[in-house]
């Protein structure tokens, strides 16, 4: 274990309509800088990151989702 | 600024203004204006599809194939050999269909955002004596936290002072106001409808029951059904396929048009989609009505169910013995004379059946003056008890003859009871038998029309288990109407009786309270828990019911049939769309104008047959209405 801190955060999103939006959002999150993993679920519209906080902030996070397309506010 | 920027973010500009210039384009080509007409058709392709090209460079920038890039480039080629009008067509319609399924598919998930909406953000905390507004999530547990009329609760709590009604529908699906006063337990996002309560908090944040819900809600809803698996297979295939007929077609026949339309027929819409809105919808109405389901797998398993087990005690019956029969036998004595004296007998003992007959006497308004001088318990067979220097006895025949007591008169009585499962004690007092009581765990008032809908919603076989004699088990199973008995079962023999059900071929759903019969309902193909409010059965149960309802579980049977009927009626629409439009281009006549507009029809379909799942049956949407017009009567 490293010693640097994994937060989970979920963000719900807004818009989903295509599957597609998915691998979008995974890959586009998943690009940013401190993020560890990133998962899309479609069905209710729920996006789960494990990142490290002090390198990828939430807002951060929601940035990256808004650049894929879509708005989405942390639960 | 503002208004500019809402009037982009609304969904219908786009489709709307492009829809405005395709009227504009044919109303100039029907004065003669071609030029005009082909420039107002391209601003119309333009507006509609720019934003459908800015996604699909989004998206293949990062390497994702999407459904945007196809439409795109279906469009931009259409443009490019002059063929305006399908292009503007195209991009409308797409437009259009995606304004539209984005307002539908939000619906879908209605349920889930309702219940996220449920947690209050603010909270009203006593911190040093003084109240204290802070967000909710600031709370901790122990702090006590204060509830006004009209507000929501904020946390997971007892109650610690005042009192009120709380609406707990959010959580139980119960549309009547329950009472709360001192050391009742409150669920967060209940509302108060009247009162003032003052909560300590026991659950905060994520440990909250609601949190909890909607954490299973969410799970379920992205758990994947068998089915899936095959329509995300056929999705996988198809879209790359068509493309590649495509490009195969293009360059065979040298048809621009054909290989575009064969583009735009390529999207996988309603193939993806129709089996995951089909399980939110069903899962989100089950949450509305307290009826949780682990997931779509489980949708699937509990809609084959023909074989439902139950627990007899405190499932089919109240699971506590009540006074049922008082019968007297001494000439000049009356019933509630019976009655006192075995109260009387009683007031010193634990035993349950001693307790049935106090409330009994209590009920009827009969003193019960102190104790009994000496109290003397027979186990297995009654008690002995001298009251005011009399000697009673309350008890089978078998403790009468050991106190020297001439029964005969009882016999005919106590048979007659035990034949109609009750157990009945002979009341004597010095001697003489006064009467007879008869006690019995009273069967509950919708068990016998749970089983009627049971075979309604086409389960086959309706079995007791129990671990009570078998006399007592058929009297109850006859007043119900349940035909087959497993009685005299120990806890490992219900597991069996289940097993057993499985081999004879049935899909069994075990009933149960989640604790004692864990191992039955972890063997059932599903396993339902009844008033899995709180603990452990909200995490584990396939079924969990929020309310101690037996009519729930026909509606969560139910339920599972509609949802299983409504995925595959989606599955049969996606399919019979692709293969049409397959052919239809391959033998001509679908256009790309045409191919989008069945494309987005069939989306939409699918979407609105999945929302028909979250609608209440009318008959419980008129008294759910009326009852909140009471309330607000109420309140007003």
């Amino acid at each position: 274990m490293s010693t640097r801190t994994t937060t989970r955060t979920t963000l719900r999103a807004q818009g989903f309509s295509c599957p597609s939006c998915v691998a979008k959002i995974e890959k586009q999150v998943g690009r940013l800088d401190g993020v560890d993993s990133v998962t899309v679920h479609f069905a209710s519209a729920r996006i789960e990151i494990e990142h490290d906080a002090e390198r990828a902030s939430v807002d951060d996070l929601v940035a990256a989702v808004a650049k894929a397309g879509y708005t989405a506010t942390p639960a | 600024m503002t208004t500019v920027s809402t009037w982009t973010r609304n969904r219908w500009t786009v489709p709307g203004v492009s829809g405005l210039l395709v009227l504009a384009s044919f109303v100039a080509q029907r004065f003669g204006g071609a030029t005009v007409g082909d420039v107002l058709m391209v601003a119309a392709a333009v507006v509609a599809g720019a934003p459908v090209v800015v996604k699909a460079v989004r998206a293949a920038l990062v390497r994702v194939v999407s459904i945007d890039l196809l439409v795109s480039v279906a469009a931009i080629g259409a443009v490019l050999v002059g063929n305006y009008w399908e292009a503007a067509a195209v991009t409308f319609l797409f437009a259009v269909g995606h304004a539209l399924e984005t307002a539908t598919l939000d619906r879908t998930r209605s349920a889930l955002a309702e219940l996220v909406a449920l947690a209050p953000d603010v909270a009203v905390v006593l911190r040093d004596g003084e109240q204290e507004e802070v967000p909710t999530r600031d709370v901790r547990t122990g702090e006590t936290v204060l509830v006004k009329n009209g507000a929501k609760v904020p946390v997971d709590g007892v109650v610690v002072g005042g009192s009120g009604a709380l609406d707990e529908a959010s959580i139980t699906g119960e549309s009547m106001p329950v009472e709360k006063a001192d050391g009742d337990q409150v669920f967060a996002g209940t509302v108060a409808v009247s009162g003032f309560l003052q909560v300590r908090a026991t659950g905060v944040g994520s440990d909250t029951t609601l949190a909890r819900i909607i954490h299973r809600v969410e799970e379920a809803q992205d758990a994947k059904a068998r089915t899936q698996a095959f329509m995300d297979r056929f999705a996988a295939w198809y879209t790359p396929g068509t493309i590649v007929l495509a490009v195969v077609v293009g360059l065979l026949t040298g048809d621009v048009v054909l290989a575009l339309t064969l583009l735009v027929i390529g999207c996988p819409g309603a193939l993806v989609i129709s089996i995951p809105v089909s399980i939110v919808a069903g899962i989100g109405r089950g949450a509305r009505d307290g009826v949780l389901i682990k997931g779509g797998e489980h949708l699937e398993t509990s809609a084959r169910i023909s074989a439902v087990a139950l627990d007899k005690t405190g499932t089919l019956t109240e699971g506590r013995p009540s006074l049922t029969d008082v019968v007297a036998l001494a000439p000049g004595v009356t019933q509630d004379e019976v009655l006192a004296v075995a109260a009387r007998a009683e007031a010193g003992s634990e035993h349950p059946l001693a307790r049935a007959v106090l409330d009994a006497a209590r009920r009827a308004g009969l003193a019960v003056p102190g104790l009994p001088s000496s109290t003397e318990p027979v186990p297995g067979k009654g008690i002995v008890a001298t009251v005011d220097g009399a000697r009673i006895v309350v008890g089978n025949l078998a403790l009468l003859a050991a106190e020297g007591v001439d029964g005969a008169a009882a016999h005919l009585v106590v048979d007659e009871l035990a034949a109609a499962g009750r157990t009945p004690m002979v009341v004597a007092r010095d001697g003489v038998v006064l009467g007879v009581v008869g006690v019995a765990d009273r069967v509950r008032a919708d068990a016998a029309e749970m089983v009627r809908r049971l075979h309604t919603a086409g389960v086959r076989n309706v079995v007791m288990l129990t671990g009570d004699q078998q006399r007592v088990a058929d009297a109850v199973a006859a007043q119900v109407g349940i035909n087959e008995v497993r009685a005299g079962l120990l806890p490992e023999g219900k597991l069996e009786a289940v097993a057993a059900l499985q081999r004879d071929g049935y899909v069994v759903a075990m009933v149960g309270d989640g604790v004692n019969d864990a191992p039955a309902l972890a063997t059932a193909d599903v396993g339902i828990a009844m008033g899995a409010g709180t603990g452990v059965a909200l995490e584990t149960a396939d079924i969990a019911l929020m309310r101690d309802d037996l009519l729930m579980i026909p509606q969560a049977v139910s339920l599972a049939r509609r949802t299983v009927r409504t995925m595959r009626q989606n599955i049969v629409v996606a399919l019979v769309t692709v293969a049409t439009l397959l052919a239809g281009v391959l033998v001509g006549g679908v256009t790309m104008a045409v191919g989008m507009l069945v494309h987005e029809a069939s989306v939409l379909i699918v979407i609105a047959n999945a929302v028909r799942l979250l609608r209440r049956p009318r008959e419980a949407r008129a008294a759910r209405l009326t009852h909140v017009k009471d309330l607000a009567d109420a309140r007003s």
